[in-house]
């Protein structure tokens, strides 16, 4: 356990010290390391913990990008004041969305939301008046960067430690049963519909967040960067890789995915995309279910949703029980 | 008001898939704290009855009644939280789960340590403790059932609707299943089944049915089922 932290609070500190004393190179990759990690850990909630992976979740980075936009330039918002209406905006579009989307289930979801995106991306392209359209809308520059790398550093935080916190509560293993039989889940009484409409919405957020705040920091936005289908297959790519429904996955997947992508980068850049195609399909093949789950059964890692264990170990050691026994003589008997 | 006497009620259940005829005006009582068995060749409508009463049906005519409330086209999940905790037939565990976290997510109402707590009860109560930590992916088919079982009894249920609890399994678990079934009857649970175990059904259930084309064709104690002309025709 002392490992993991020890581990997190090196990794923060790293985060921290970026801006004082790395170039501005290091600067810019761990913005984007950053912004990815958020899009992750954000997908993985609904992707890896209910089952209900698509490939819509720019929808809601775009549509956070442009609401900031917007209030800051027509509005005169400061960045600070529009980040977070934008991360409502994300939750107000995804409740009415989620409750009509999520009707579907596989690839008729998967596709559906994809197909969104684009239909949102047309209608920001369309309403050129007020978002300037193919052309994009350019932000004054802010004179200091800092405040939005840190604040995209404490969104990354709350995104690790939330989805800590879900690993190890019973919400977490309802989501779980969602992804593993949703029709069990629902005969066994888990309010399945809520649940899911639920972290659709919290799922929409943080992108919706980010989004705003990537369009501060580049000063720019405009709809091919705003709904990246590019932006989206990485983001998927990262939980695929770095491990589904885990609490490490997402980071272990940004970093791994964002090193080779640089590395690669630099020294092939005609061949790039290529390698870094063949090394997922590799990853996918030989390892599907990602890094992080990998490394737990093979006991490099702490196994997830530690809690429970824990729990029943405590109770196996002759705690006095908290309830009465469903049925007590057979308890007692077992127990002599 | 009394508690009704009947805890389950199915009045003239009709179901229709595609014009054919799945069940046809079928009624049955279950009476409380008793075991109440269904038995009745393939194709005779046992499982559409059962989904029915699950709530993972809608008949086409007819209603059930849980506790005299009636809960036709309910939910599964609101026939759940009325009482009703289920098995299936094919086994559905979460199998990307251990044992302990299936049993541990389906709980309600209840915090953690207390959902944990009853979890190794029924653990120990069903003697299969030593698998807690498994994953559903990895038991057997029979500790699936046993597990299945468990994981109804999370929701500490009044009736439990058991989908074929015997088929497939060895005489031995078959009689295990049976003894903590008829320890959880004595402390007034009811338990409704259905299963093609002849064996089971005819020495265990206090009152059964008999299906046949989707009709109920006979009920009453097993010895009087058993020599009925009509279930003797219809099986053999």
């Amino acid at each position: 356990m002392m490992k993991p932290i020890a581990l997190a609070v090196v990794l923060g500190l790293a985060a921290l010290a970026v801006p004082y004393f790395g170039t501005e190179y290091a600067l810019s990759f761990t913005m984007q390391l950053l912004v990815f990690m958020i899009l992750a850990y954000s997908w993985n909630l609904i992707g890896g913990y209910t089952g209900y992976t698509h490939f819509g979740q720019v929808c809601f980075f775009g549509l956070g990008g442009y609401v900031g936009a917007l209030l800051i330039q027509n509005a005169g918002m400061r960045w600070y004041f529009a980040v977070p209406v934008a991360a409502l905006a994300g939750a107000a579009l995804a409740l009415p969305l989620g409750t009509a989307m999520l009707r579907l289930k596989g690839p008729y979801f998967a596709i559906g939301m994809f197909g969104l995106t684009r239909v949102l991306e047309s209608l920001v392209l369309g309403f050129d008046s007020v978002t300037k359209g193919g052309t994009g809308l350019y932000l004054v520059p802010l004179d200091n960067l800092r405040p939005v790398y840190y604040a995209l550093v404490g969104l990354a935080i709350v995104m690790i430690v939330g989805t800590w916190r879900l690993d190890n509560s019973r919400l977490g293993l309802k989501l779980l049963a969602i992804r593993e039989d949703e029709q069990a889940a629902d005969s066994l009484g888990v309010r399945t519909t809520r649940l899911k409409i639920g972290t659709f919405v919290v799922s929409a957020i943080a992108p919706a967040a980010v989004g705003a705040l990537n369009a501060v920091y580049l000063g720019f936005i405009d709809p091919p960067t705003a709904f990246s289908p590019v932006m989206e297959l990485t983001t998927i790519a990262i939980v695929l890789l770095g491990g589904m429904g885990t609490v490490l996955g997402p980071l272990v997947g940004a970093i791994v995915l964002s090193v080779v992508n640089e590395l690669l980068w630099a020294r092939f850049p005609e061949y790039y995309l290529a390698i870094v195609g063949t090394l997922l399909l590799l990853a996918v093949l030989y390892m599907p279910r990602g890094i992080v789950n990998l490394g737990m059964k093979r006991g490099w890692l702490p196994a997830g949703r530690s809690l429970f264990r824990q729990l029943a170990r405590e109770g196996g050691r002759g705690r006095p029980p908290v309830a009465a026994p469903l049925v007590p003589d057979e308890a007692k008997r077992a127990e002599a | 008001m009394n508690a009704p006497e009947h805890i389950l009620v199915a009045e003239n259940v009709s179901k229709r898939f595609e014009g054919r005829v799945a069940l046809d005006n079928a009624s049955l009582k279950v009476r409380r704290g008793s075991i109440t068995g269904v038995i009745g060749p393939n194709g005779s409508g046992k499982s559409t009855l059962f989904n029915i009463i699950a709530g993972t049906l809608t008949p086409n005519g007819g209603r059930v009644l849980i506790e005299g409330e009636d809960v036709t086209g309910a939910s599964p999940a609101d026939i759940c939280r009325r009482g009703v905790g289920r098995t299936f037939q094919i086994s559905r565990l979460f199998a990307e789960m251990t044992v302990m976290e299936n049993l541990v997510a389906v709980a309600h109402g209840i915090d953690d340590r207390t959902a944990v707590q009853r979890a190794m009860e029924l653990l120990e109560f069903l003697e299969i403790t030593a698998i807690a930590d498994k994953w559903g992916s990895e038991l057997s088919y029979g500790q699936r059932k046993l597990v299945e079982i468990a994981r109804a009894l999370m929701l500490k249920p009044v009736i439990m609707l058991l989908d074929e609890p015997f088929a497939g399994i060895n005489p031995r678990l078959q009689n295990r299943i049976v003894e903590h079934l008829k320890s959880l009857c004595a402390r007034g649970l009811t338990v409704f089944f259905i299963d093609h175990e002849m064996r089971i059904v005819l020495a265990e259930c206090d009152q059964v049915y008999v299906l046949a084309e989707g009709s109920v064709i006979a009920s009453g104690p097993p010895a009087l089922v058993r020599d009925d002309p009509r279930v003797l025709d219809a099986y053999f």
